[in-house]
Parts: structure tokens; C-alpha cells; sequence
């Protein structure tokens, strides 16, 4: 399997007032085309600075990174916000849809920033995204209206309409009932099945225990 | 994402944020219709000033008067013979810089008339007097240079006297009235003289309704020993008020070798002063309550914006996470906070108008709403949003995706 994540010495620091804070102290990670790997570690372990920083949502003080035979580490702004768009689809905890837009505009947002597709198109394939994860009946309904696993769902929808590389997932149960979660890790599940790449930051081992490959980190290092 | 839009994105944000919208809303129309009432009663305001000075002789009209004796008079002094009518046929003879002159005289002496009697004042005029003024009679005639020529012993009297003497105004025309102990022939009645500064207020211009005319040389020979004057008006040819001034001092200083005498402008004098002063300050206090207003108006505007910018970071932290560039953040927050300053100007100009209308009309002032306060306050509000909304946007689009999805 190729490649799709070779990240070496990925160090993060913040400045908190006087002090240097290292979240993340040097990580090498590999990931490979189609796998499902699960991060692991408790609180304050670096894991979501590691996602963070995988999901090009923030840039590394230190280190190399390529995402898909792509430079990126040394990216920022507008050209990382274009990688961001077109190869990384994340879901968050908190699920974080516009509460005032219908959930097809939701997942259509992806397309509208990444330019030069007509109105109809991308909700063609917000549509269809929507479809595809069981959500079809709820078209035109607001966030609000649908319960947690549902509200995860459309966001997972929203994650996967620009045809990422890589799917990113950070505590994407933390917010459901073991029910609505585990119809999510079941959603994952058969994503990875389809042939996605899905990479999810977690403190639970249950969850974790669904991946094929964890990593496991503490005080900002890869230790398994 | 194309600069048009990110434009849209932040305007359909802006309808589908309706409540917070509205709010902002609020404070954007309460700016600009405080902006706008203000300044267009302010505007109502100066122009009831301005017609009032027309009314008791309009701009370029000089009023002059003898000064008030010193205590102890110099030599020079004691041998002025102050104003005199002869100064005025001088004054006449010699400026360059006046268009025309009124000598004046005035007195209180006894009327009798139609079985009644009182106190009143009796001024000597010209035939210019009616002129310079911008008088004119409602009935009969004014004073003619045959009536001055011929010192003849005729009247016109003021409208408030020929209606309380002769019940109708226009009836006075033709009767004698007794002043001083002597006959005159009333050969006219003036127009009623009307300024009220708002409908409850009194006819700020009574007193000049409450006086009669007589030919200044029949004044001199029947009621006076000497020709001394009262006053006397002149009006500066146009433009060329501060130059008559300065020449009419000159000539008169010439004459009496010593200033002995007042040189006031028109409506700062007489009856009309103390409320001229009054109006002064009312203008300045509506100009720093509408500066105020603009102000705080503004203010509002820039909290609101910034409140509802800070309450959505996280979501622009989301945008960012799916692809939402700096550049797009920025732009998408200005469209917001422009479409919220623009709409509220609108509404707030609409409600200002309305406001200036009501006021307008119970108070009887000439308030309206110009295109240039218009243009005003449309443009302050704009301006003040833009301004209120360039900070939320380059902070928002300085977000770190991170932080902002850490938010909150």
C-alpha cells in the first residue's frame, strides 16, 4: 500500500505568556492508503496537537510533512487552507454544523469553498452524500431537528463530499449515547471497508479497539 | 472561493442570523435616525434664525445709536451733539459703502383717539425706514418724501394699535388721533408683523406692531428742541457690511471727535436681541447633541458587530477546518457587517424622516430631511459600520483554525 502520511519529527510548541509549552516533541507517523488507525493517549498527551497538526489545521514548529506526495509542513494560510479542503474531511466532537443552515447546505460547504463549482452541482452531491449515509428523509431539516448520531452523520456527510484523502475524527462519540456511537463507529467501520483512509483521535478503548492500528502518545511522544 | 462569494456567504449569513441581525439592526437605525432627526431639526432651527434676522432687517443691516454717557465726560464729549439728523444727511452724502439710510426717532407720548387713551411709542421715520425694513401697509399708505418735505401731521400706525383703537385695523385708515396733544391724520396701517419661534410661543415681533409712524421732521418740529436721532438703520450694499461698518465709524468719529456712539448689526438690537442670542445658543447645543448622537451611534454599531463576530468564532473556526481561507473569513465578515449598517441606514434615515415629520409639525419648524443630511448619515453609518466591522473581520480572519475551534 502507498503512503499516504509520512510525517517525520513533527514538534509543536506553544508560547503560553513566559513559558514554551511542547505539545508535541518529535513524532514520526505512517500511515498507509486505506488503513484505520485509532490515536490514543490521555489528556494532555499531544494526540489532538498530533491530529491537528495531520489535519493541516495548524503548522509544526519542527519536522517534515507530506500528505499525498505533498510538502505541507511549511504551508500556512490560504495555500494550507486549499490542502485543508481538498484532502482532509474532519469530524468533531461537538459536531460543529452552521446551526442556521439546512443540513444539505451544511454539506455542501466544502464545495462552495473550494470554488468553481455551479450551485446545483454541490448540492447534487450533498444530496447524494447525504443519501449514502442513510440520511436521505431528513433533507431540508435544520441540525436541530435531528437527534446526536444523526447530527454526526451529516457531518461525516460534510467530511466526505470533497473526496478527501485522508478522514479525520476527533472524539466523534464523545457526545452520543453508546447507541448513537456505536452507529457511528459502525458508519466508520464501513467506510474503511469502502476503501477510506480514517484516522480518529479517542481516550476510549472501545473505541480505539475498532481500528486496525492504534497509536498510543504520552507527554507529547509516540510510545506505541 | 471568489471574492463575490464570499460577499454572499456573508450576506445570507447575515438574513439567516435574523435575531442577531435585527439587534445590530437596532443600533445601527437608532444611530442614524438620532443623526438624522438631529440634524434636520438642527437644520430647521438655523433656518428659523436666519428668517427671523430677515424679519427684523436681515443680514447687512447696521443699527446705529448713541452710547451711553460716561460717568465723567471728557470735554469732547460734553461738545458732541451725539447723533443728529444732520449726521444722517452727512453719512448720506459722503459713503461710498451704504445702499440706503434711515434716520430714527422715538418716543412714548399720550394717545387719545376714539374714546380711549394710553401710553404708547411714537417713532419718527423715512420713507426708506419701510424700505430697508421690508414693511410694507396693509392699508392705506406708507410715509411719503412729500409728508417729510411739508412736516405734515400724518400717521401710520402699527396693526396692533389701529385694532385696539379702532376695533378693525383697516378702518383707522382716515381718522385723527390725538398724541401728545395734537392732532394727526392716520393716512395708513401697517401689515401685522408675525415671527412665533414655535406655535405656543408669543409673536416674537409684537413690538413692532405696537408703535406709529410719523414723518421724522414732523417729529423733530412738534415733539423735539433739537434733531437728535434715536437711531438710525443702514443697509450695507450687498457684501459690504464689514466695510460700511468700519466707514460709517470713521465719518461719524469725524463728526463728533470722540465715539460717542454704538454700531450694532440688525437682530443682535432692540426687541429682537435677547431672543437672537437665545437661538445662538440653541444651535450650538443641537450641534454637540447631534455630535453626540453620531458618536454613540457609532459605538453601538461597532459593539454589536464585534459581540457577533466573537459569539460565531468558533463556527469560523469550523469554515476554516472545511476549507475557508483567511482572505475569505475577512471578506465574509466585512459583507455582514456592510449589509447590517447599510439595511439599518435605510430604515433608520425612513424612521429619522418620520421623527423630523412629527416634530416638524407640532412645533412648526421647517425641519426636513435634506439629500445632503441624507447623504449624511447613510454615509456616517456606513463608514462607522465598515469601520466597526474592518476590526472583527481582520481578527476573525487571523483566526488559527485551531484556537478557533478551541473557542468557547
Amino acid at each position: 500500500m502507498a503512503a499516504l502520511i509520512e510525517a517525520r519529527g513533527l514538534t509543536k510548541t506553544y508560547r503560553l505568556g513566559q513559558v514554551d509549552v511542547q505539545a508535541l516533541r518529535g513524532a514520526d507517523v505512517d500511515v498507509a492508503r486505506g488503513e484505520f488507525v485509532a490515536i490514543i493517549g490521555p489528556s494532555g498527551s499531544g494526540k489532538s496537537t498530533l491530529m491537528h497538526l495531520l489535519g493541516c489545521l495548524d503548522t509544526p514548529t519542527a519536522g517534515r510533512y507530506v500528505l499525498d506526495g505533498e510538502e505541507v509542513g511549511g504551508l500556512h494560510g490560504k495555500r494550507l487552507a486549499a490542502v485543508r479542503n481538498r484532502k482532509v474531511g474532519f469530524v468533531f466532537q461537538t459536531f460543529n454544523l452552521m446551526p442556521r443552515l439546512s443540513i444539505e447546505e451544511n454539506v455542501a460547504l466544502p464545495l462552495k469553498y473550494r470554488g468553481g463549482i455551479a450551485r446545483r452541482e454541490r448540492r447534487a452531491r450533498a444530496v447524494a452524500g447525504l443519501e449514502a449515509l442513510g440520511l436521505g428523509h431528513r433533507i431540508g431539516h435544520r441540525p436541530e431537528e435531528l437527534s446526536g448520531g444523526e447530527r454526526q452523520r451529516v457531518a461525516i456527510a460534510r467530511a466526505l463530499v470533497g473526496g478527501p484523502a485522508i478522514l479525520m475524527a476527533d472524539e466523534p462519540t464523545g457526545n452520543l449515547d453508546s447507541k448513537a456511537g456505536a452507529e457511528v463507529m459502525r458508519t466508520f467501520e464501513a467506510l474503511h471497508a469502502a476503501g477510506n483512509t480514517v484516522i480518529l483521535v479517542t481516550h476510549d478503548p472501545n473505541v480505539a479497539a475498532r481500528a486496525e492500528r492504534t497509536i498510543e502518545m504520552a507527554d507529547g511522544r509516540i510510545v506505541a | 472561493m471568489t471574492l463575490l462569494e464570499s460577499i454572499l456567504t456573508g450576506l445570507d449569513e447575515a438574513r439567516r442570523h435574523l435575531g442577531q441581525t435585527l439587534l445590530a439592526l437596532a443600533g445601527v437605525v437608532l444611530g442614524t435616525a438620532s443623526i438624522v432627526t438631529v440634524l434636520a431639526l438642527f437644520g430647521g432651527q438655523a433656518q428659523l434664525t436666519q428668517q427671523y434676522l430677515d424679519e427684523v432687517g436681515g443680514a447687512g443691516t447696521l443699527i446705529a445709536g448713541d452710547a451711553p454717557r460716561s460717568l465723567a465726560p471728557t470735554a469732547r464729549e460734553l461738545a458732541s451733539e451725539r447723533l443728529t439728523y444732520r449726521d444722517a444727511r452727512y453719512l448720506r452724502a459722503r459713503s461710498t459703502t451704504l445702499e440706503a439710510l434711515a434716520p430714527g426717532w422715538e418716543l412714548n407720548l399720550p394717545y387719545r383717539a376714539n374714546g380711549r387713551d394710553f401710553s404708547g411709542q411714537v417713532a419718527g421715520a423715512v420713507p426708506d425706514y419701510a424700505r430697508i425694513n421690508a414693511i410694507r401697509p396693509m392699508a392705506g399708505r406708507w410715509l411719503s418724501d412729500l409728508d417729510l418735505e411739508t412736516r405734515s401731521r400724518v400717521m401710520v400706525m402699527g396693526w396692533k394699535y389701529a385694532d385696539s383703537l379702532f376695533d378693525d385695523a383697516a378702518s383707522a385708515v382716515g381718522r385723527l388721533v390725538n398724541i401728545g396733544g395734537k392732532q394727526f391724520t392716520v393716512v395708513g396701517v401697517m401689515e401685522r408683523e408675525v415671527f412665533r419661534f414655535a406655535s405656543w410661543e408669543d409673536n416674537a415681533l409684537e413690538y413692532r406692531n405696537e408703535r406709529a409712524y410719523i414723518p421724522l421732521s414732523t417729529a423733530f418740529s412738534q415733539f423735539a428742541q433739537t434733531d437728535n436721532l434715536s437711531f438710525m438703520t443702514l443697509k450695507a450694499k450687498p457684501g459690504m457690511v464689514e466695510q460700511a461698518e468700519d466707514e460709517v465709524r470713521a465719518l461719524l468719529y469725524a463728526r463728533h471727535g470722540v465715539e460717542d456712539f454704538e454700531l450694532r448689526p440688525s437682530g443682535s438690537f432692540g426687541g429682537g436681541g435677547e431672543s437672537g442670542q437665545f437661538l445662538l445658543l440653541f444651535n450650538y447645543i443641537f450641534l454637540v447633541v447631534g455630535a453626540i448622537s453620531l458618536f454613540t451611534g457609532g459605538i453601538v454599531i461597532a459593539n454589536i458587530l464585534l459581540a457577533s463576530v466573537v459569539e460565531r468564532v468558533r463556527d469560523f473556526g469550523t469554515r476554516m477546518a472545511l476549507g475557508a481561507t483567511p482572505g475569505g473569513v475577512f471578506t465574509h465578515v466585512l459583507a455582514e457587517a456592510l449589509v447590517v449598517t447599510v439595511l439599518g441606514g435605510i430604515v433608520g434615515l425612513a424612521i429619522g424622516a418620520g421623527l423630523t415629520g412629527t416634530v416638524a409639525r407640532v412645533m412648526q419648524l421647517p425641519a426636513a430631511v435634506t439629500p445632503g443630511i441624507a447623504t449624511l448619515a447613510l454615509g456616517t453609518s456606513v463608514v462607522v459600520g465598515l469601520a466597526a466591522g474592518l476590526y472583527p473581520a481582520v481578527r476573525a480572519g487571523r483566526l488559527s483554525p485551531v484556537e478557533a475551534l478551541r473557542y468557547g
